[in-house]
């Protein structure tokens, strides 16, 4: 157990080992493990970014979900409510049309009553005259009595 | 009589191979500093090159892929490594890890030549006209010395590079002259200059004892193991087959080996803690020379 010689020896080997070490051993294992821990890092990261483009992505897509579907709604409500109006137009120019058809069979109703009332008081002076010429015994002159038949006649209808 | 012949093996056993560069001068006239163990230098050397060409080795193979085989575990000792340093470590320096990683790998693999049986490389060495042989390098102070130095001359040079006068400051007025210069007191001021060299004396002290403290650890350690792996030997196991035949010799051998056993399991944790108590205080001395300044 003494100090010697030796000493400069172990010296000598412990710092080329230490140096060679460095540079045959630490450096590049050391390089590649770093290289590699970015590698991983770049990769935790993409993959950590791809999550968060994905969850936005997804987001957007939902956002966007929601946009069309209330502008469908909205579509269908203005669809409904035009719907609705058509509807209420179509009904509104039925009904006008029924009543507009009424109307005119009503006063094509008129017409042909007036028409009708007219032939049979013409018919009904006719028959009056034949009858009161069949009474009296004598041809009566259509023109002559004319208003006495009528004033007649009407009174018949009053009458009826 | 066996113990006197089993106590001088022991003694003999303990002797390294040495070679005087003082081969002229009488024994008794030789500078003990001049010669070199021939012995640990080689064994020294061998682990060297072994370490070094296995490095060679590996630098071919390295990939940045994901690792295999022995690039998976030597990474792994990177890694333990490089974690240590950081969490020891206030600053980075590219030294300290390949440092640290060169004293664990070295003086484990130098401890683990204890594994092999107490007396065989001796054997073997007298049988190839080698006057003795230790097989294991750390046994030798001048290894641990070696390092210790390097380490205590790497502290220094931080030191003096990174905050000399905080260092010389240190040297000089700590622990007491500080304190006492602080003082209004003129006398306690004078006192505390004139203390100054006691401060220097109990620095230099405290400096002195990192290294010494690492060396002799590491020695003591290795040096008690190889000790005691020898007397196991000595006391336990038999010399001849007639001894072995007797029940005494059966039993003394069967417990010889299973000391012996165990002793290797526990001696071969040692020198792995060693090892890495001796890294881990290299870390840490060098990270005190590294801390910065408080003000």
């Amino acid at each position: 157990m003494s100090i010697d010689l030796t000493l400069v020896g172990q010296f000598i080997v412990f710092i080329t080992m230490l140096l060679l070490l460095k540079k045959m051993l630490y450096v590049p294992l050391n390089d590649a493990m770093e290289a590699r821990t970015k590698k991983i890092e770049d990769g935790l990261a993409a993959a950590d970014a791809g999550l968060e483009a994905r969850a936005k992505a997804a987001a957007d897509a939902a956002a966007q979900i929601d946009e069309a579907k209330a502008k469908a709604q909205e579509i269908l409500a203005a669809a409904d409510k035009r719907a609705a109006e058509v509807k209420e137009e179509a009904v509104q120019k039925a009904r006008l049309e029924a009543e507009s058809i009424v109307e005119a069979g009503k006063e094509e109703l008129a017409a042909e009553l007036n028409r009708t009332q007219q032939a049979l008081r013409e018919e009904v002076a006719d028959i009056a005259i034949l009858a009161a010429e069949r009474i009296v015994g004598e041809e009566l002159d259509a023109k002559k009595h004319a208003k006495l038949i009528d004033s007649v006649v009407e009174q018949g209808f009053n009458a009826a | 009589m066996a113990a006197e012949e089993h106590s001088g093996g022991i003694a003999e056993h303990l002797q390294y191979w040495t070679y005087s560069f003082q081969q002229d001068l009488p024994v008794d006239e030789r500078n003990p500093f001049m010669q070199i163990h021939i012995d640990t230098m080689l064994v020294s050397g061998f682990v060297a090159l072994l370490i070094l060409g296995f490095s060679f080795w590996l630098k071919g193979r390295i990939v940045e892929g994901a690792p295999t085989g022995a690039q998976n575990a030597v990474e792994s000792l990177v890694g333990f490594v490089n974690d240590t340093v950081r969490d020891n470590f206030p600053v980075h320096n590219p030294v300290i890890a390949p440092l640290a990683l060169t004293i664990f790998v070295f003086i484990f693999l130098c401890n683990f030549f204890d594994i092999l049986p107490a007396y065989l490389l001796g054997h073997v060495a007298e049988g190839l006209g080698a006057p003795a042989f230790r097989p294991v390098a750390t046994n030798d102070l001048n290894l641990p010395v070696a390092m210790a130095l390097t380490v205590f001359a790497m502290v220094l040079y931080y030191e003096f590079k990174l905050k000399p006068v905080h260092f010389v400051k240190d040297l000089l007025f700590q622990p007491f002259a500080n304190l006492l210069l602080m003082s209004k007191n003129p006398v306690v001021k004078l006192l505390g200059v004139l203390i100054i060299p006691l401060n220097l004396i109990l620095k230099l002290i405290e400096e002195i004892a990192k290294p010494l403290s690492l060396s002799f650890r590491l020695f003591g350690n290795m040096f008690a193991g190889e000790v005691i792996f020898l007397l196991i030997a000595s006391l336990l196991l038999v010399n001849n087959f007639s001894d072995m035949a007797s029940m005494g010799g059966t039993i003394s051998e069967i417990m010889g080996l299973l000391v012996g056993l165990g002793w290797s399991l526990f001696h071969m944790f040692i020198g792995l803690l060693q090892a890495f108590i001796f890294m881990i205080l290299t870390v840490v001395y060098l990270s005190i020379a590294h801390q910065p300044v408080e003000h």
